[in-house]
């Protein structure tokens, strides 16, 4: 039996096309509208898909944070199980409809409503996400019920695009993919003044959902809440977060190679993080990400968290090494930030950090590159033309 | 720009002070970032600013913003710390 390949239009036929697909037997490959890797890197990996899980399967395709493509195999009926947990564990009973605004082979979004919509028969609205803002906007605004979800990196756009203007019709809001915005919680409850907000945290190779907390059960967005129903965290020596899921992937194809995933696996999320009170589970950065420079344990998710209080727009940061040849992270804010707005970021790098942890330099673009999830493109931020130095450490 | 307007925006830039803060009086004591990292950072853009290369028990021996101009001072560089 042969793997078949769709590929997401962003059109209005793409949940039909992945409802066929899903109702047929064949193992399908969903890959995004526009991709990195070649046809010949598709189809390499597909050959290497074994019988046994060419049948009642899927496989999305992901870059992760490191840039090197993958592809996740999973399970029909685990998926489907997944949906179900997250029903419940979202609260989405009363939810009549999801507003889609990230692509849908986005596994989040593709386990998260696609799915979920189809089974437990909702309404799944697609829209262009933020690329035809009209769309989405007047979709938000005739929203009915309606669960949206959205990654933490998209706000500033929608502050920018939507105004002051407020959706009741949406009841469940949820972020993944990426840090939650928990200082901007008081905006989002006035815009969505009848949304239930959730952090949903997971990886890739979970498919993706690993643990889900509402909003106001936690005060930090390092606080990704309790695993859900069929999953179970650990940290290993190294801080290193490691899942066991009922719903995960069964196998993987990277570097030219399958590696299957069995029950008693222990998998990597990525991610560096801690068990806290009451079972909560505490992320403290990305296993990568994490680095010493003159003997502080530096990361991008910190320097991130620690100017949240002061900035609203987009962050992130990328590695280089400074003139002593040790490493560091430059900061790379957008849309350029006010004089002031640029003070109280400096502000609260002192308050928050030491010097070894601040950034080498702070950069300002006017559009943040993005990946197709919406997250900020880092590697392209990097050399992206029209950067302007705002400040910068002289070592 | 003055020598002076560019002191205070080294010693901004390099010890992250609020613009508010700053005062050609205050001493290492009143500056909580001012640290064995902040005064190799301070040395290297002193060099780039002015174009003086401290030494180094110039720059350990600094006591604080008055002592940085005297400093400069004393090596040709004049800073109208009432500018």
């Amino acid at each position: 039996m042969r793997v078949q390949i769709l590929q997401e239009t962003h059109g209005a036929d793409d949940a039909l096309l992945l409802d066929e697909r899903w109702q047929s037997p064949s193992t399908f490959l969903y890959l995004p509208e526009k991709t990195a890797v070649s046809a010949e890197w598709v189809d390499r990996a597909i050959a290497l898909i074994p019988d046994d899980l060419q049948r009642d399967h899927f496989a999305l395709l992901t870059s992760g944070s490191t840039g090197e493509p993958k592809l996740v195999i999973g399970s029909r009926t685990r998926a489907e199980g997944l949906a179900r947990v997250l029903h419940a564990a979202q609260e989405s009973g009363p939810v009549a409809e999801t507003i889609v605004a990230l692509p849908l082979s986005y596994s989040y979004a593709f386990v998260n409503q696609w799915l979920w919509s189809r089974t437990f028969n909702r309404r799944l609205v697609v829209t262009d996400g933020f690329r035809k803002p009209d769309r989405i906007l007047g979709t938000l605004q005739a929203a009915d019920e309606a669960m949206l979800c959205l990654v933490g990196s998209q706000l500033p756009l929608f502050d920018a695009l939507a105004g002051d203007a407020t959706f009741p019709g949406v009841v469940r809001l949820h972020f993944a993919g990426g840090r939650f915005p928990q200082e901007q919680l008081p905006r989002l409850r006035s815009r969505f003044p009848r949304a239930r907000v959730f952090n949903n945290y997971g990886c890739a190779e979970a498919l993706p959902r690993l643990t889900v907390r509402k909003a106001e059960e936690g005060a930090s967005a390092s606080d990704v809440g309790r695993p859900i129903e069929g999953v179970s965290l650990q940290s290993d020596a190294t801080g290193a977060l490691r899942f066991r899921s009922a719903y995960g992937a069964v196998a993987l194809i990277e570097q030219g190679a399958l590696k299957r995933i069995g029950p008693d696996d222990w998998v990597p999320t990525g991610d560096l993080g801690h068990e806290g009170e009451d079972g909560r589970w505490i992320l403290d950065g990305r296993s990568g990400d994490v680095f010493k420079r003159h003997g502080e344990k530096v990361s991008a998710p910190a320097i991130v968290t620690a100017i949240s209080s002061a900035w609203k727009g987009i962050a992130a940061a990328y590695r280089e090494a400074d003139r002593l040849g040790e490493p560091g992270l430059v900061l790379v804010v957008s849309p350029p930030p006010e004089a002031a707005e640029l003070n109280g970021i400096l502000h609260a790098l002192r308050e928050s950090l030491s010097r070894p942890q601040w950034p080498l330099r702070i950069e300002a673009l006017e559009a943040m590159p993005l990946l197709a999830n919406g997250k900020p493109d880092t590697a392209t931020a990097s050399s992206a033309p029209g950067r302007t130095v705002l400040w910068r450490q002289r070592i | 720009m003055s020598n002076a307007e560019k002191l205070r925006q080294l010693v901004l830039d390099v010890f992250l002070l609020d613009p508010a803060e700053f005062r050609f009086d205050l001493t290492r004591d009143a500056i909580d970032t001012w640290d064995s990292l902040g005064v190799v950072s301070l040395s290297v853009g002193i060099h780039e600013t002015f174009g003086y290369s401290m030494t180094p028990d110039e720059a350990a021996g600094l006591g604080g913003i008055g002592d940085l101009v005297a400093l400069l001072d004393r090596n040709g560089i004049s800073i109208d710390a009432q500018s």
